[in-house]
């Protein structure tokens, strides 16, 4: 019987690096370097690829600095050659040579090969049809999100509006507050705040449906889509993180630009970011749409973000050909996770976690404006119209410039300056000169028991309405008529008496558009200076202006104002 | 096969998700995820996002978008 000689293996990393190898064989022989248990050519390897615990250990033996000496000398080599380290050359070879023997050996059938997930993906993420995809799932959503928390909006609002101001109206009572008190905490306070706590419903219901998109695994394949159609409109690859970002809050989405390498793209995205629609833009949205269009609300809201991407990216489109041309973009790889079933758990966590943070805000930055508010709208003291008080005289000065726009009326335009501190205080301060300041319709005096029982009331018939209206989705379905549903808020109903439907949208592409908050702002100065920020500020606020103009002078040309 | 996952990331200019590469290399998604876990490494890709390390002194953790898309996220490193 005869054996076959056995042969070690050996993979050839290409003429250059092997000779290089050779070399340093040879040099142990040339040094008397004792390799001890270590086989010659693997320790020649690991020393060219500069190993640091072989460099460690050969440094400690006899003849060892010397070997280390030519080892570096031999890596510089093949580096000046080869264009890079060892390392990479020797695990490029590695993983080429794996993969030929994978190829070669291992037949996997092709129905494995390709898995739902890919599937799904072949789809969701096309070319073509992912961004089309993406906003039929924003756009279901979104009406999703109207239509079934449009009761609870309702119901939210009665409660704030009747029991809750009813019961510190009570309380004030029972200490014999003065008239002051009592107007600053109903006209101001519970008004302010509470006109923008009543988004609390839709928020939850929002932040549900995220969650499920998040969870699962569908957000990744959006973010991937999105920044597919941000590089065809010549935007850096890295700038779909803060725009994500963006659609919640501005302020992390700006400081998120650090990922981006070059100065003049991080400029170039922190100006758009503003321009996505963040969650603060939402109550606005949702009181003008529900006071205008009712059950076409979610369409109109979905057409605030999909108009707030378009402008993005047609503003990304000036400046990078006329401010701010980008530096080379480097591609990028997305690592998508499998999709899978959401966990209730999971999706209830995320849900509550965003809803907390609005009403925390709520309770701090809204609550703080309502009070100072309504100390504008009351000085000098003892001013009996809201109009002659300090805050009228100012927003009266400035509303002629929205003439054009379709809202001249000083109370929107006073608004809208208070929309700076934070976008929400928009509806807040809305529903302080509408609803408070004694222009609310005066209740029905109730007791603490009826009251009690028209919350549980109320509540069962917001929630009777919502699962009807989410039946009606059913193709073949018709508990309710949904174009009859027309929301009536104490402030929708304010609104409808100094709005029509086409000054709303003017206000609703006003809103989307104009100064960012005084809190990105001040990110923007920190990351970039004063002149980025006042820049930000001064061109948004014309795109503002330019837009609504259009929207609101175009739509009365049509017909429809 | 470094090599060419490099080329490809360079050349492409919009993003590229694993399943596309996998397909693109003929090679597993496993294995190209060592690979890029070994680019990394090896400083020739940079990780972004929530798994990087750029939104560690971020204090809006639980509102960030990017943190609930879960996805790793890599770009090619600069040349120097």
């Amino acid at each position: 019987m005869t054996s076959t000689p056995r042969t070690l293996f050996r993979l050839d990393y290409g003429g250059k690096l092997e000779r290089e190898i050779a070399r340093m064989v040879a040099s142990f022989e040339e040094n008397k370097f004792d390799t001890e248990h270590y086989p010659q050519r693997w320790l020649a390897i690991k020393l060219l690829e500069c190993d640091a615990d072989i460099l460690e250990r050969v440094q400690a033996m006899p003849n060892g600095a010397q070997i280390i000496e030519l080892a570096r000398q031999g890596a510089e080599k093949i580096k000046s050659m080869l264009g890079d380290e060892v390392d990479m050359i020797t695990a490029d070879h590695r993983y080429g040579y794996i993969n030929g023997v994978v190829r070669q050996t291992l037949h996997r059938p092709n129905i494995d090969r390709i898995t739902l997930t890919d599937r799904i993906d072949d789809v969701v993420t096309h070319k073509w049809f992912g961004l089309p995809f993406f906003f039929a799932i924003m756009y279901v959503m979104f009406r999703l999100v109207i239509d079934v928390s449009a009761p609870f909006l309702d119901w939210t609002d009665a409660v704030i509006n009747g029991p809750i101001a009813h019961l510190f109206s009570f309380l004030l009572d029972l200490v014999l507050a003065p008239a002051w008190l009592h107007s600053l905490i109903i006209d101001g306070i519970v008004a302010g705040v509470g006109g923008v706590l009543v988004f609390v419903p839709g928020l939850l219901i929002l932040y549900f449906f995220l969650a499920l998109l998040e969870d699962s695994g569908y957000m990744s394949r959006a973010a991937f889509v999105m920044d597919r159609f941000m590089r065809v409109v010549g935007l850096h690859g890295k700038s779909f993180i803060p725009m994500i970002l963006g659609f919640g809050c501005a302020v992390p989405a700006v400081y998120a630009t650090r990922t981006i390498a070059s100065r003049r793209d991080r400029i170039l995205t922190a100006l758009l970011v503003p321009l996505m629609s963040c969650s603060a833009r939402l109550p606005v949205y949702v009181v003008f749409g529900l006071a205008f269009f009712g059950s076409r609300a979610g369409t109109v809201i979905w057409a605030m973000y999909a108009l707030g991407i378009l402008i993005a990216m047609l503003s990304g489109m000036v400046f990078t050909r006329t401010l701010l041309k980008p530096d080379a973009s480097s591609a990028f790889v997305l690592e998508l996770p499998p999709y899978r079933q959401p966990s209730l758990k999971s999706v209830l966590i995320h849900m509550w976690e965003n809803t907390r943070e609005f009403v925390r805000k709520a309770g701090t930055v809204i609550f703080a404006a309502s009070v100072v508010m309504w100390l504008l709208l009351n000085l000098p003291w003892g001013v009996t119209n809201q109009q002659d008080s300090y805050f009228g005289k100012v927003s009266s000065a400035i509303s002629p410039a929205f003439a054009p726009l379709g809202f001249d009326n000083w109370e929107t335009g006073g608004a809208l300056v208070t929309g700076f501190i934070a976008k929400e205080i928009v509806v807040s301060t809305m529903s302080q000169i509408y609803i408070g300041g004694g222009n609310a319709q005066p209740a029905e005096p109730t007791t603490f028991s009826e009251d009690l029982i028209g919350i549980g009331q109320g509540f069962i018939e917001a929630t009777i309405k919502s699962g009807r209206i989410l039946l009606n989705i059913i193709p073949g379905v018709h508990l309710i008529d949904p174009q009859k549903e027309t929301e009536n808020t104490a402030l929708s109903d304010a609104l409808r008496d100094h709005f029509t439907p086409l000054s709303a949208v003017a206000l609703l592409v006003f809103v989307l558009l104009y100064v960012p908050c005084i809190a990105t702002l001040g990110a923007i100065k920190h990351e970039f200076g004063s002149s980025w920020a006042v820049t930000s500020a001064v061109y948004q606020t014309a795109v503002a202006w330019i837009a609504a103009f259009i929207v609101y002078q175009g739509g009365k040309l049509l017909g429809f104002g | 096969m470094l090599t060419q996952l490099i080329k490809l990331l360079e050349n492409k200019e919009s993003g590229l998700s694993l399943s596309e590469i996998s397909r693109e290399l003929n090679a597993q998604p496993s294995a190209i995820m060592s690979m890029i876990e070994m680019l990394v490494q090896k400083r020739k890709l940079i990780e972004i996002g929530p798994d990087g390390k750029h939104c560690t002194s971020c204090g809006l953790e639980s509102d960030c978008n990017l943190l609930k898309a879960h996805g790793k996220r890599y770009v090619v490193a600069p040349h120097n």
